[in-house]
């Protein structure tokens, strides 16, 4: 109860203090959730990405096209080759009426087709495959353009396969930065602490001498330090929201309707609450530093 | 209840404040620490109340040694012993109310047994009337006692008092010796330093007299 009773204080405290200096704490946790906003827009803007190059890739195939004279006999040859090869998962054989004729109905080139004097497409294989990996994937193209018959073997996920990696390297890049600024949060905490410590310097001593423990000084600092934390946080993905909403919209009147794929993409609530949670722990460990710092410079001043 | 065993403090930069003190001072006692000033009367306050430690020797209270305990368990001790500072160390940010009710708030008592024990110990010294006065507007004599209500707050078995009447006029002294005496009566061990001689003849207690930071005899 004493022990329940002592934590309610301490937060009762910090929030007192928090609402004594209105202003003044609404900018420094306007700071602290700048700070933790960038990496959160960052995220967004990554995950955004990484939804786009993950839709491209859940299908990765090869093509593989055949030379114009390929007798029947060659595409069962092929067929069979790329079947037994390890890489493929699915071999699809497109004939080249048939392409010809997609072509027709898709496109608006009917036309021009017609004027043509025969088929000017070859026949064609749709190989699904195993791996992404470029090197790989090199290796097998390499090994199906050798085949007798065929003339060219494209890979048309490559880029973006090629857009994942820069997924991977903006992550990187993100965790480097969300790293940088979380000292930063913690350093602004901190310094902030230890300024209401050193104002508060003869309150302490009086609670030492009436009988506070160290834990009992530092508790109201550290709550202190966790609801400035926590409220940036707060304020850090609700700012961060909002903005994502707003370049959400302005990217829908860009974008035309079958470019769909492309959207902001806001972080999981999920996510949201862990910003929130490592933003309070932040304020927490900067104001343990600050206050373990000070108190240890009161005791040598004694 | 307070018992000195060969106890010597030494400052650091040398001064040596108290050298081979041995005195004890049994439950219930009330005892008066005189002496002339530097004669280590206050040092031996801060001893026996476990705000400082001694350099050798043993100082026990409450059955503890307190040479021999952690930061926590001394902090623990101080709780059970009111403490009237020579420098009232009041804070001037607050009422009296919240000056005096700072040491059950360091010890987490809930807010309505706050009140009682805070005014009760306010209309003991005097001062019920002054609860929401700032310090500042109030005179030598109501801090000293607004210091006393502090150190009285939790209820101690021990009071320990540095110069409880250092810069008061005659008839102010008196009746806060004669204060420390009520408590006294009803078994509180007082320990109080004083140079009013006179004061202390009155009180017709035992009295430890310090000179050059050693028991005179």
């Amino acid at each position: 109860m004493t022990w329940l009773r002592l934590h309610r204080h301490a937060l009762a405290g910090a929030l007192r203090r928090l609402a004594a200096q209105p202003l003044a704490s609404a900018f420094s946790i306007l700071v602290l959730a700048v700070a933790i906003s960038l990496p959160v827009l960052a995220a967004v803007a990554l995950r955004s990405a990484g939804t786009v190059a993950a839709s491209l890739e859940t299908d990765p195939h090869v093509n593989v096209f055949l030379a114009l004279d390929a007798t029947d006999e060659d595409v069962r040859r092929i067929g069979e080759a790329l079947k037994s090869s390890p890489e493929a998962v699915a071999v699809k054989f497109i004939p080249r009426a048939q392409a010809l004729e997609e072509l027709r109905s898709t496109t608006h080139l009917a036309e021009i087709l017609d004027s043509l004097n025969g088929n000017p497409l070859p026949h064609a294989f749709t190989v699904r495959v195993r791996t992404t990996d470029i090197a790989k994937l090199n290796e097998t193209r390499e090994a199906w353009s050798k085949l007798p018959k065929v003339d060219q073997v494209a890979a048309d996920f490559e880029w973006s396969e090629r857009l994942g990696q820069w997924v991977r390297f903006g992550n990187t890049v993100l965790a480097t930065i969300a790293l940088v600024l979380a000292c930063a949060v913690a350093f602004i905490v901190g310094h902030l602490i230890r300024l209401q410590v050193v104002s508060q310097r003869e309150e302490i001593e009086v609670s030492q001498l009436v009988g506070a423990t160290a834990s009992d000084v530092r508790r109201p600092f550290l709550y202190h330090g966790l609801t400035q934390g926590a409220l940036a946080g707060l304020v850090a993905v609700g700012a961060a929201a909002a903005v994502a909403a707003w370049l959400g919209t302005q990217l829908r009147a860009l974008t035309p309707s079958y470019a769909a794929e492309w959207n902001i993409v806001f972080l999981s609530p999920g996510a949201c609450l862990a910003v929130v949670g490592i933003a309070g722990a932040l304020g927490l460990a900067g104001a343990w530093w600050a206050v373990g710092r000070e108190l240890r410079r009161f005791a040598a001043a004694r | 209840m307070i018992q000195f065993s060969s106890v010597a403090k030494r400052y650091e930069g040398g001064l040596e404040a108290l050298h081979g003190v041995s005195v004890e001072i049994a439950a219930g006692e009330m005892v008066a620490v005189t002496g002339h000033s530097g004669a280590g009367k206050s040092t031996l306050l801060k001893l026996a109340a476990g705000l400082e430690r001694a350099t050798s020797g043993t100082v026990v209270v409450h059955g503890q040694n307190v040479g021999a305990l952690g930061e926590t368990a001394l902090a623990m001790l101080r709780r059970r012993i009111g403490f009237v500072f020579q420098d009232h160390k009041l804070l001037f940010d607050r009422s009296a109310y919240d000056n005096v009710a700072l040491p059950l708030r360091v010890s987490g008592f809930a807010g309505d047994e706050i009140g009682r024990r805070v005014r009760a110990a306010l209309d003991k010294v005097g001062l019920l009337a002054r609860e929401r006065a700032m310090p500042v507007a109030l005179s030598g004599g109501e801090q000293q006692r607004l210091c006393i209500a502090r150190a009285i707050v939790n209820r101690p078995s021990i009071l320990i008092a540095d110069e409880p009447t250092g810069n008061l006029d005659a008839d102010y002294a008196k009746a806060i010796l004669e204060l420390f005496q009520s408590f006294h009566r009803v078994g509180v061990t007082v320990l109080l330093s004083t140079h009013d001689e006179a004061g202390v003849e009155r009180l017709g207690c035992r009295r430890v007299a310090l000179a050059s930071g050693t028991v005179a005899p």
